[in-house]
């Protein structure tokens, strides 16, 4: 409750607000978000199995957000910047995708 | 690399509070109910420090979400990385090379297709003035201007053709560029480089043929050019007037500032003549 009455209050204020996305942040804003949702959504399948525990969520939301940061830069070294963006999204994708099953099967057991 | 998918976690990484659950694996419907019961257990709002942490990345996540959301539909320009970037400046730098040689192409046809025109427009100037140039003095186009009205009157019937010539020959020295030669019975003769006088057959003087129209005395040659210049070329001693007076005939001269000559002599088409091709332009 409180953790979805923090998401409402972060979209509220990034709407409001209207902060402006420094430019060394903006390649890797949209993977970090992706990452960021993917560790959310293992977070709420951990809390359904029953595993949920605040320290591992923590951690597994900082490092997804930094590995993924830290691949979008590597890419952009190596110059395959955008090809590898796109890889990490359709991996992080995969992740939500079967995260979002197991939430499923636990939730309505189909 | 999260630690939450269970192929990993729930030997090595939980503690404390995952020991109940495996043994809420057997029955489909319980571990449904129980997994319900944590979903609504979490829902309730206890401030422990898991959930202020899960408020406080979930509101980092959402923050950045929305961020990310607004700056993205802000501008396409400022999301793209360098190498895009880049491959877009090519594109437009290309796009605006090539606009600009055609918009160069462009001012070069137009600026050709401008000095047509005005050669054209100068060309069919200068050939409607010498159209009006030649029909003044072919006498196929009415002429105005300044001139002089000069009076025969014959009362003795002793001016004859040659008298008639000389006066022409006279004004024309003086420069009259456009005459009508009338008598008081209406018709008159616009006399041209090709006009002849001659002396009516019927005995002494009294008619003129000119140009195969008879004419009788009084005659009038009505004259376009510089007044001044026509009345004295007429008036030199021993010249036109003096002759008249020799004959008992009168000469009456009187200059006007504004005379039309409306008298028409049909063009003649040359029936065997054709414009000789001249050599550079036409």
């Amino acid at each position: 409750m409180i953790a979805a009455l923090g998401l409402v209050i972060g979209i509220v204020a990034g709407l409001f607000l209207e902060p402006t996305v420094p430019l060394w942040l903006q390649p890797y804003l949209p993977i970090a978000v992706v990452a960021a949702l993917d560790a959310v959504f293992g977070g709420l399948r951990s809390l359904l199995d029953g595993i949920f525990d605040d320290r591992v969520f923590v951690v597994s939301f900082v490092a997804n957000v930094l590995v993924a940061a830290l691949i979008v830069f590597l890419g952009d070294q190596l110059g395959v910047g955008a090809q590898l963006s796109t890889g990490v999204v359709v991996v992080l994708g995969i992740r939500i995708f079967s995260n979002a099953a197991a939430i499923r099967r636990h939730l309505f057991r189909a | 690399m999260t630690e939450h998918e269970p192929e990993t976690t729930p030997g090595a990484e939980q503690r404390g509070t995952g020991s109940p659950e495996p043994a809420h694996q057997g029955p489909a419907t319980h571990a449904r109910s129980s997994a319900r019961h944590r979903l609504l257990a979490s829902l309730r709002p206890r401030p422990t420090r898991g959930q202020l942490v899960g408020a406080l990345l979930c509101a980092l996540l959402g923050f950045a979400g929305a961020v990310q959301v607004r700056s993205n539909q802000d501008s396409d320009l400022s999301g793209l990385r360098q190498t895009d970037l880049v491959r877009i400046l090519d594109d437009v730098t290309e796009r605006s090379g090539r606009l600009q040689a055609e918009a160069r192409d462009l001012e070069e046809a137009r600026r050709q297709i401008a000095d047509g025109t005005d050669g054209s427009l100068a060309a069919l100037e200068e050939a409607r003035a010498r159209v009006d140039t030649l029909g003044i003095l072919a006498g196929t186009l009415p002429a105005t201007g300044p001139g002089i009205e000069f009076t025969i009157s014959d009362p003795a019937g002793e001016v004859q053709a040659d008298v008639l010539l000389d006066a022409l020959q006279e004004l024309r020295d003086a420069g009259a560029e456009a005459v009508d030669l009338s008598s008081p019975a209406g018709r008159s003769v616009r006399v041209v480089a090709s006009t002849a006088l001659v002396d009516e057959e019927s005995g002494r003087g009294g008619a003129v043929l000119v140009d195969g129209t008879k004419l009788e005395p009084p005659y009038l040659f009505r004259v376009i050019g510089e007044p001044r210049t026509l009345a004295a070329a007429l008036d030199i001693p021993g010249g036109v007037l003096d002759v008249l007076k020799q004959r008992d005939a009168q000469g009456l001269v009187l200059q006007r500032n504004e005379l039309t000559i409306s008298s028409l002599r049909p063009a003649a088409t040359p029936e065997y003549a054709r414009p000789a091709p001249q050599d550079g332009d036409g």
